[in-house]
């Protein structure tokens, strides 16, 4: 049976011995710690924004020059990361990887695959800057990860189009059909929507679920507690099978991932997009300016606020070589300026509160939306099981698609719930 | 020579017959122009899905400049050719020794092994990916180019043996007996006899080696873990992002990318010409 | 299969060279040297190959997501299998693969034959026919992606002309999978194309005089004398072309990750699907278990034949 083995001891760490013992001295002068581990870490990222990179890299550089710790970065692609972080967690991990907060980072938590970091929270008083963030890096009252930028997801609209059709940001669920109607009549399909894919169909269930359920029948149903079959669902589904039938998505969204989807919508032929806070990095940039955020509607009398907001996060993993200087370098890479610039490119939103907003509107609607919102679920595939979303992805993705497969298909998620959760 | 040779005075045939094929090869290079096309785009051009119409600006330099400096993809260049040139030899070496004792001996369980080797050719990679990742780790060389180079020779021997093997088996038997008549060792048999006349074959097999090599992305996801080991799939694949992925830098890195195996096609060709050469004097 | 079969005949049909495989095995006593030939490129490949396969099998038979104990199943994951309406999906498009993608070998030959004349300017065109094959299959899946963009695509430009709207491939539950074939099979033929081009370039002069002596042209020098030296050049494109339809997986998930909702998938895809992403490996094991069982019975099959014809022939 293929094991997990012990990590054998590569020629690259001995070089890198080596190379943490010629900055020994710098180090030493500064007054840090007693050098009982190697002055060298490894780091694994998956950034995939260039800028983002390059910024990590200078951050990385300065505290190098710094501390005469020698840091490796080593950049994976987003997707390949998700399969090999299972990999190296287990056999050879580095000193510090980037992953996601929440149910992602609890499935490694509970393995004891993550470091706990409380006592760096402890030390940086990172309980007082951070307020409710620190939830998403708990299990129980312990921390095990920083929270990065979040993002954040609701309607985005164009306002030079809404201007010129005399359209309003639609407030609540017949605000939402009225809209959709005045945009049909001004020759637009009303909303962006590729699902390719996959999971921009699960942000419209996700929405739907937690305006018309809320929070905790959601995510109830995220942790396999609830039936798919429960009738508290009925609703969610007729509200979207009424969008779906009166066509104001854009037609054959299966045929394109929401990049291809959203070139309708920067070419001014659809009206709104329910998406992230990411779909800025695909507007050209001298139209920026017109791109507009609103939380997506209210729907019924429900008057408390949840909204999607999925966090990142960094971690140390739980065999690192060198815990010591990984919480160091967090802790310098955790500072608000070197943070804030972190963030900037990708235009999440800080987690800190001493990190100041940037000053554009954008930012400024997504803070605020942030602020009233009554709590914050991350997003479909990553509050409940993997194998669970993968069904439920796929499943979204297929209702849109065929609304009157409506039965078989939540029976198709409840059977796979029944399995994944073992209810 | 089949076809028959246009000769070589028909000089409009010739030209004719050159004009078609280059039509040919316009339709049948269609999607690589629209890379070409793609990597010269900017990035608005794509976000408005300005995909065949002319563009809005010309970017001529500005993607390949990036794709070189976004990612380390000079060093990523380097660990290609450190991966792959060792393995295409290793699997070349090991596949005409195979071949040639598979296809010129009888022994018993020569049939049985040489199934195994067939099979082995069909096994979906994602079947291997645990276990093989396991074995790399216990022998301590994980994340190495070593455990790329062991790996990729090991696979690509099972494609390359069925093809030597059935190479080998093709040449003519004549020429063994008249080698055995004179009392040749197999090694001298093998040394001046199969690897002579193997010549289009080894090319052949050099090129297709190389270029699954080298486009693997998968293996190298799964044994390597750092910047100094990886080849340059996964530089590439560096460039697609999370949420938005720059086509245009992409389809810059694919045409860079391409360029190696391409270059060895093109020097592979005149021993493909050796072959037609030493077919003509074997008789 | 049926075009499999007629390669193959047509392969076999003529007087092609005798390939007898009786050696000096016993008469010369020199078996050291053969079998030292053998054993390094035997433990390697049994190594990393053959045993991963078998340890494979075994986690086919547990419930495993990579991380903790496997807890033993049984043939659990097999019977599951049985009744999941996406493994039926898969193995029906798997088949579609197949049949479709035996278009390559005779198209690759006849691009082979196109290109094997002597004319300033061919080697340029051989390198450039050759191209396909080594693009990242990321870039060809993305590019065909945009041909069949329901609203710029080329397809869909193509139609606009002619005052139609085009189709939505990727979205066609019924059409998806064809139209991602017909991108695979690009540089699938431009494989064969090279196989064949080498096989080419080994013809015998002599035979192939020898037929022009006796009138055969064209079409019938090509089908009784041609063809019959390309044989083993053949078996091993068909081969390569059925390994290929069977592995299919780039193309599928760069183009379609199996959808629309699983519409596309095929059973490489699927293993993957539910090892990588829904991190269940003893059932992602078992679908592998299952298409390598596939081809192992086809292979079976098609190396008994291969040998039994090789014999006759000797």
């Amino acid at each position: 049976m293929p094991g997990i083995t012990r990590y054998t001891t590569m020629s690259r760490r001995g070089l890198l011995h080596t190379a943490g013992g010629l900055g020994l001295a710098a180090g030493a002068l500064r007054g840090a710690p007693a050098l009982a581990q190697s002055r060298a870490i490894t780091v694994i990222a998956d950034q995939s924004n260039a800028e983002t990179r390059a910024i990590f890299a200078e951050i990385a550089a300065a505290y190098e020059a710094d501390t005469g710790v020698s840091v490796t970065v080593n950049n994976m692609d987003h997707e390949a990361h998700k399969t090999a972080i299972r990999s190296y967690l287990a056999a050879s991990p580095p000193d510090v990887c980037f992953w996601f907060s929440g149910n992602r980072m609890r499935a490694f938590v509970e393995r004891g695959l993550f470091d706990d970091i409380s006592d760096l929270f402890e030390r940086e008083n990172y309980y007082d800057v951070l307020g409710t963030s620190t939830e998403t890096v708990s299990v129980g009252d312990r921390q095990f990860g920083l929270p990065l930028g979040g993002t954040l997801w609701g309607l985005f609209y164009r306002k030079d189009v809404f201007a010129e059709q005399g359209m309003t940001p639609p407030a609540d669920w017949d605000g939402l059909l009225a809209t959709c109607e005045q945009a049909r009549g001004a020759g637009l399909t009303p909303m962006t929507l590729g699902t390719k894919e996959l999971w921009p169909a699960a942000g419209w269930f996700d929405h739907l679920n937690l305006r018309i359920n809320g929070l905790d029948r959601h995510m109830a149903l995220m942790r396999g507690e609830m039936s798919y079959l429960d009738p508290s669902l009925q609703p969610v589904f007729d509200h979207w099978q009424d969008l779906i039938e009166r066509e104001i998505f854009t037609p054959n969204h299966t045929s394109y991932s929401w990049q291809q989807a959203a070139s309708f919508f920067v070419r001014k032929q659809s009206a709104m997009f329910v998406l992230g806070n990411f779909m800025t990095r695909a507007f050209p940039a001298e139209e920026k300016d017109q791109l507009a955020f609103v939380p997506f509607p209210r729907i019924g009398p429900e008057t408390r606020r949840y909204e999607e907001f999925s966090v990142n996060s960094v971690h140390i993993p739980a065999r690192a070589q060198n815990k010591d200087v990984a919480r160091e370098f967090l802790a310098y890479f955790y500072r608000p300026e070197n943070l804030g610039r972190f963030l900037r490119p990708d235009g999440n939103v800080p987690p800190r509160h001493d990190i100041p907003v940037p000053d554009d509107p954008m930012m400024r609607s997504l803070v605020e939306a942030l602020r009233n919102a009554d709590g914050t679920a991350q997003f479909y595939d990553r509050d409940t099981d993997p194998d669970m979303a993968q069904v439920g992805l796929r499943s979204f993705q297929e209702f849109m698609v065929a609304p009157d497969r409506r039965d078989t298909i939540l029976e198709r998620m409840e059977a796979a719930r029944k399995r994944v959760f073992r209810a | 020579m089949f076809p028959r040779p246009l000769p070589d005075d028909a000089s409009a045939q010739r030209f004719l017959y050159m004009s078609l094929v280059a039509v040919v090869l316009a339709l049948w290079l269609l999607p690589l122009l629209a890379i070409m096309a793609t990597s010269f785009r900017t990035m608005d051009d794509l976000m408005r899905g300005n995909y065949w119409g002319w563009p809005e600006r010309i970017a001529w330099l500005d993607n390949y400049r990036d794709v070189f400096t976004q990612t380390p993809m000079a060093r990523f260049f380097l660990n290609s050719l450190v991966i792959t040139l060792p393995s295409v030899a290793f699997v070349l070496t090991l596949s005409t020794l195979m071949g040639f004792v598979l296809s010129r001996y009888r022994f018993p369980g020569a049939t049985l092994l040489f199934a195994v080797f067939v099979a082995g050719n069909f096994v979906p990679h994602q079947i291997l990916m645990i276990p093989v990742r396991d074995m790399m780790l216990r022998a301590g060389v994980y994340d190495t180019f070593f455990a790329l180079i062991l790996f990729h020779t090991a696979f690509q021997t099972g494609f390359a043996t069925l093809f030597m093997r059935n190479f080998i088996a093709a040449l003519p038997q004549e020429l063994f007996e008249a080698a055995r008549a004179e009392g040749a060792s197999p090694f001298q048999v093998l040394a001046h006899v199969v690897v002579p006349l193997i010549r289009p074959a080894l090319a052949a097999l050099a090129i297709l080696t190389f270029t699954f090599i080298w486009n693997d992305y998968f293996w190298a996801i799964v044994l390597t873990q750092s910047d100094a080991v990886k080849p340059v799939t996964a530089g590439l694949a560096n460039l697609r992002g999370q949420y938005v992925s720059a086509w245009n830098l992409v389809a810059a890195a694919t045409i860079v990318v391409a360029v190696p195996p391409v270059v060895m096609f093109f020097l592979m060709q005149k021993h493909f010409v050796a072959g037609l050469t030493m077919g003509a004097v074997k008789g | 299969m049926n075009a499999l079969d007629a390669v193959e005949k047509r392969a076999l049909g003529g007087s092609g060279p005798t390939t007898e495989a009786a050696g000096p095995w016993r008469s010369n006593r020199s078996w050291l040297t053969p079998v030292l030939f053998l054993v390094p490129g035997t433990f390697l490949f049994l190594l990393i190959i053959v045993v991963p396969i078998g340890q494979s099998l075994w986690i086919s038979l547990h419930d495993w997501d990579g991380f903790e104990q496997p807890v033993w199943l049984g043939l659990d994951n097999y019977r599951e299998l049985l009744g999941d309406p996406q493994f039926t999906t898969a193995l029906r498009n798997n088949v579609i693969w197949l049949v479709l993608f035996m278009v390559a070998p005779p198209a690759g030959l006849a691009i082979a034959l196109m290109l094997n004349q002597a004319i300033r300017g061919m080697r340029i065109a051989k390198s450039l026919f050759f191209i396909p094959l080594v693009l990242a299959p990321v870039t060809v899946g993305v590019v065909f992606t945009w041909f069949y963009d329901p609203t710029f695509g080329v397809l869909a430009l193509v139609f606009q002309a002619f005052g139609a709207t085009g189709p939505a491939l990727l979205s066609d539950e019924r059409l998806v999978t064809f139209a991602v074939v017909i991108a695979a099979l690009w540089p699938q033929i431009a494989f064969c194309m090279v196989l064949f081009l080498a096989g080419l370039n080994n013809l015998s002069e002599d035979v192939l005089s020898a037929g022009r002596v006796d009138g055969a042209r064209g079409w019938r020098l090509f089908w009784h004398v041609v063809l019959p030296q390309l044989r083993q050049v053949g078996f091993i494109a068909v081969v390569i072309t059925v390994i290929g339809a069977l592995r299919s997986f780039d193309m599928i998930a760069v183009m379609t990750q199996g959808g629309p909702f699983g519409s596309s998938s095929v059973l490489a895809y699927l293993m993957y699907e539910q090892a990588i992403f829904s991190y269940r490996f003893g059932y992602g094991a078992a679908i592998a278990s299952v298409l390598f069982l596939i081809m192992a019975v086809f292979i079976a099959w098609y190396l008994r034949r291969m040998l039994r014809l090789e014999r006759e022939a000797a």
